[in-house]
């Protein structure tokens, strides 16, 4: 029987289905960790016009524009990922789930190549 | 085997399948939800258009839907990824309500945000 000695014992991640699927449960808790601070930030807009402006603002300087190209990827990550998941769960995406993944991650960074290119035009 | 493994399979398979299912969900509303936020209009959002916005009920609904949904996906997610790394029974009902009542104040803050300026009374 496997005997794991860590929480990340990298001996056993060495196949793309395991990296697929611990980059999903970080790329996960780094969406929620996004969403709080998502739905706080938005919650202002119940302050009136001047106080919501103002947050926006800040989320326009540079800084948080990088940010968002980062955020628009881990959301691509996640979301064709996930596809996969749900391919190889409800459908035979286990027969080829390691095609997918790459068919999938690379349609993925195709979008995320142009929304970046866009959230920087916006710069 | 562990000991708990009948009380995961009661619940469990209906978890598992509603995370899928928020999950097809998600997709569809978040892409809209980037694409119009981040993407048009110069990736700045106005007050005034988002107030307009919010006079439909129709986009508060969805809206409702989408905090529910993503909340949900959310923090189960995270409950299934701390269930993979705990064993003491005190640690998981610990963890299991530090992250219910999270979902709970998220809720109530974008609740409140709907209803305040959404106008509805």
């Amino acid at each position: 029987m496997y005997k794991r000695k860590m929480i990340f014992d990298l001996d056993y991640y060495k196949f793309v289905g395991s990296w697929a699927w611990i980059l999903h449960r970080l790329s996960g808790l780094a969406l929620i960790f996004y969403l709080t601070a998502h739905v706080w930030v938005i919650s202002t807009i119940s302050k009136g016009e001047a106080g919501f402006e103002e947050v926006m603002g800040v989320l326009a300087t540079p800084l948080f524009k990088y940010l968002e190209i980062g955020l628009w990827g881990i959301i691509l990550f996640h979301a064709f990922n996930g596809i996969r998941v749900v391919l190889v769960d409800f459908s035979k995406g286990s027969l080829y789930h390691k095609k997918l993944f790459f068919i999938l991650i690379f349609i993925a960074f195709v979008l995320w190549v142009a929304g970046g290119y866009i959230i920087v035009s916006h710069m | 085997m562990d000991k708990n493994y009948k009380e995961s399979s009661k619940s469990g398979g209906l978890i598992w399948l509603f995370q899928r299912v928020s999950a097809i969900v998600l997709f569809i509303l978040l892409m809209v939800h980037f694409v119009t936020y981040h993407f048009i209009g110069h990736g700045i959002v106005k007050y005034a258009d988002v107030v307009e916005k919010m006079k439909a009920p129709w986009f508060n609904l969805i809206q409702f839907i989408f905090l529910l949904t993503a909340l949900y996906h959310g923090i189960n997610g995270i409950w299934m990824v701390a269930e993979d790394y705990m064993k003491k029974r005190g640690t998981r009902i610990f963890v299991f309500s530090i992250l219910v009542l999270l979902g709970l104040i998220l809720l109530f803050v974008g609740m409140l945000t709907i209803f305040k300026a959404g106008g509805i009374k």
